[in-house]
């Protein structure tokens, strides 16, 4: 157990301390914000007023906090997912500098040892994702609040969920890799696709119906809505308070992925968190069976 | 005692055989010199011992195990010296020997005390605290050292541990390498392109082509696949033709190429006029290494037409 422990610490601080690999995986994150801050908040808010029937005044700061809610969740699905590989690249960069060799030129377990790059992946991206809540909810204290105490809960199991579903991802793609080329395509194919895919950048809603029904076959989707749906829930039933129809809340949960149809099933929040604890158990699972499958070349 | 038994090690990668049929034995507290071309299979047969590396065929046994029975048994007892610093340069002396320890479950106190006799040893007081990638060659070659000894191996595996470090920084890792053998009994395993170093060894494996190529002491390998020379100085070369040996001009001398010391006495005997100010030297093993791995060895280290042919002024 101890040394389990050593071997998380040491892989956290080879992840913080490497500040090539640390902005690497911040590159999605800032593209998101820079996207919203410079238009797409913009396109949003207006997109919105434009929905509200007329004749119903609403407090422009329940809009704000409608789309900063859509950029906290957009900001933490991406984050979950592209730290995660990035973090997780420290199984490459170790196989490349012979650091893996040294590993395991001691007699230590390989499960320990993949655990260890599990365990610390999923907790350096947890720290960066908690610290990226943090300052998400500063901002809608500035924009405007309309979360519960257990929507700030629900959120945060989200992020555990998420965090824990891309550590599993990023484990299982990260595990066949050898050179450092390898593994910087991999982060970069994930922190410039993974924004689109998960509709962190545009809406799923948005895209064609085919792209649509694909991105419904991917874990992550029900991921990111979960989100969506916790951190806009509570500014939702605060638009219904102010007296905007039923309907027009409806389109807007739809046009915000916050219902995620699988063909024209709508899949429910307890079907969204089956799916995501299912498929992580299942990466999980498959990551120790590779691993112990594993032979000596 | 042997504490290292290789017998019949082969290993392909693909159809390229790395090693062939490799047998060797290592005595326990020994200096053992494993010498070879780049790419002869030396560090694959390492890779084997450490069991980073599977064998196709044959039987290793480290310390009376077998590595295919109990490789983490086989593991502690060896410490390993990568050819190139395989620790983690972003981090702290400290935080790499810290994890590294953990490996062998050797934390908290009981490494804090560790770390103290290996500081003391490899005077690391002051590097503690520094990155690894910010040091010196010198400095990183110690600290990979400590990383070896952490465990206090039976065994310790030196791949080129020398190469590309300051005369005083050797003279520093090999005085360690000396007292870790006289206080406590470890075998050293090394692999050098320094002739000098793995002169001073007690046993010397050559190979190539990932086979056994020659073996023995360095003076029985001295004795077998290199000759002796005498420098004569202040002579004619007419003199020098008198003694019918082959020979070379260098500065002021001639070198005069003999089979042995015994032959230089009886040319001394024969031709004392000549011999009014000289100096005999043993062949090198430098001179061994060449001849076995340049040209094909005959029996009885027949060397000296190839002197002959090549050298004579």
């Amino acid at each position: 157990m101890k040394t389990l422990m050593e071997l998380v610490k040491r892989n956290i601080k080879m992840f913080f301390s490497d500040k090539g690999m640390f902005f690497t995986s911040l590159i999605t994150p800032i593209i998101l914000l820079v996207l919203f801050f410079s238009f797409l908040g913009k396109i949003y808010v207006d997109s919105y007023l434009n929905m509200m029937p007329e004749g119903i005044e609403i407090d422009s700061s329940l809009i704000h906090g409608l789309v900063g809610g859509q950029l906290l969740s957009s900001m933490l699905a991406v984050c979950c997912v592209t730290i995660a590989f990035c973090s997780n690249l420290l199984m490459v960069q170790d196989k490349v500098t012979g650091a893996r060799k040294d590993l395991t030129v001691a007699p230590i377990k390989k499960s320990i040892l993949s655990l260890s790059y599990y365990i610390a992946s999923f907790l350096s991206t947890l720290i960066i994702c908690f610290v990226a809540l943090l300052a998400g909810f500063a901002y809608l204290a500035f924009v405007g609040w309309y979360l519960s105490f257990v929507d700030v809960l629900k959120i945060m199991l989200d992020v555990v969920l998420l965090v824990m579903f891309g550590t599993a991802l990023s484990s299982l793609v990260n595990y066949p890799l050898f050179t450092s080329g390898q593994g910087s395509a991999v982060g970069t194919i994930v922190s410039s696709g993974y924004g689109f895919i998960c509709g962190a950048y545009m809406p799923i809603a948005s895209f064609s119906p085919i792209l649509q029904n694909i991105l419904s076959f991917l874990p992550s989707t029900y991921g990111t809505s979960l989100l969506k749906n916790h951190c806009t829930d509570s500014t939702f039933k605060a638009l219904l308070d102010e007296g905007v129809p039923k309907e027009i809340i409806e389109t807007m949960s739809n046009f915000l992925d916050c219902n995620i149809y699988f063909f024209d099933h709508q899949v429910s929040i307890l079907v969204m968190y089956l799916i995501l604890i299912g498929s992580t158990l299942l990466l999980v699972g498959l990551y120790i069976f590779i691993n112990k499958r594993a032979k000596r070349v | 005692m042997s504490v290292i038994e290789i017998s019949n090690l082969t290993k392909y990668f693909k159809d390229v055989k790395a090693v062939d049929c490799l047998s060797f034995k290592v005595d326990k507290g020994a200096l053992f010199a494993f010498l070879g071309v780049n790419g002869a299979g030396k560090s694959t047969t390492i890779n084997i011992m450490c069991g980073q590396l599977s064998k196709d065929e044959g039987k290793v046994i480290i310390d009376g195990v077998d590595i295919d029975k109990d490789s983490a048994s086989v593991k502690n007892k060896i410490g390993v010296v990568f050819q190139n610093s395989v620790l983690d340069k972003s981090l702290s002396v400290r935080d790499n020997l810290q994890s590294r320890a953990s490996l062998y479950g050797i934390v908290g106190e009981n490494f804090e005390n560790k770390l103290k006799e290996l500081s003391s040893i490899l005077d690391l007081g002051n590097l503690l605290k520094r990155k690894v990638g910010k040091l010196s060659g010198g400095q990183r070659r110690r600290i990979d050292i400590a990383r070896a000894l952490l465990h206090d191996p039976k065994i310790l595996i030196l791949d080129e541990p020398t190469t590309g470090l300051d005369p005083y920084t050797r003279k520093m890792i090999w005085k360690v390498i000396d007292k870790l053998r006289d206080e406590n009994d470890v075998t050293i395993f090394l692999t050098t392109h320094y002739m000098e170093e793995a002169s001073d060894s007690d046993y010397i494996v050559v190979i190539d082509e990932g086979k056994v190529l020659a073996e023995g002491t360095p003076l029985e390998l001295k004795n077998k696949y290199t000759g002796d020379y005498v420098t004569l100085y202040g002579i004619k070369e007419e003199e020098v033709k008198l003694l019918k040996k082959p020979y070379k001009k260098i500065k002021d001398a001639y070198r005069v190429f003999i089979e042995d010391t015994s032959e230089a006495t009886s040319l001394i005997m024969k031709h004392p006029k000549i011999f009014q100010d000289y100096e005999i030297i043993k062949g090198k093993l430098d001179d061994v290494f060449i001849n076995l791995t340049n040209k094909e060895i005959k029996e009885g280290g027949d060397y000296s037409e190839d002197i002959n042919g090549t050298s004579e002024a």
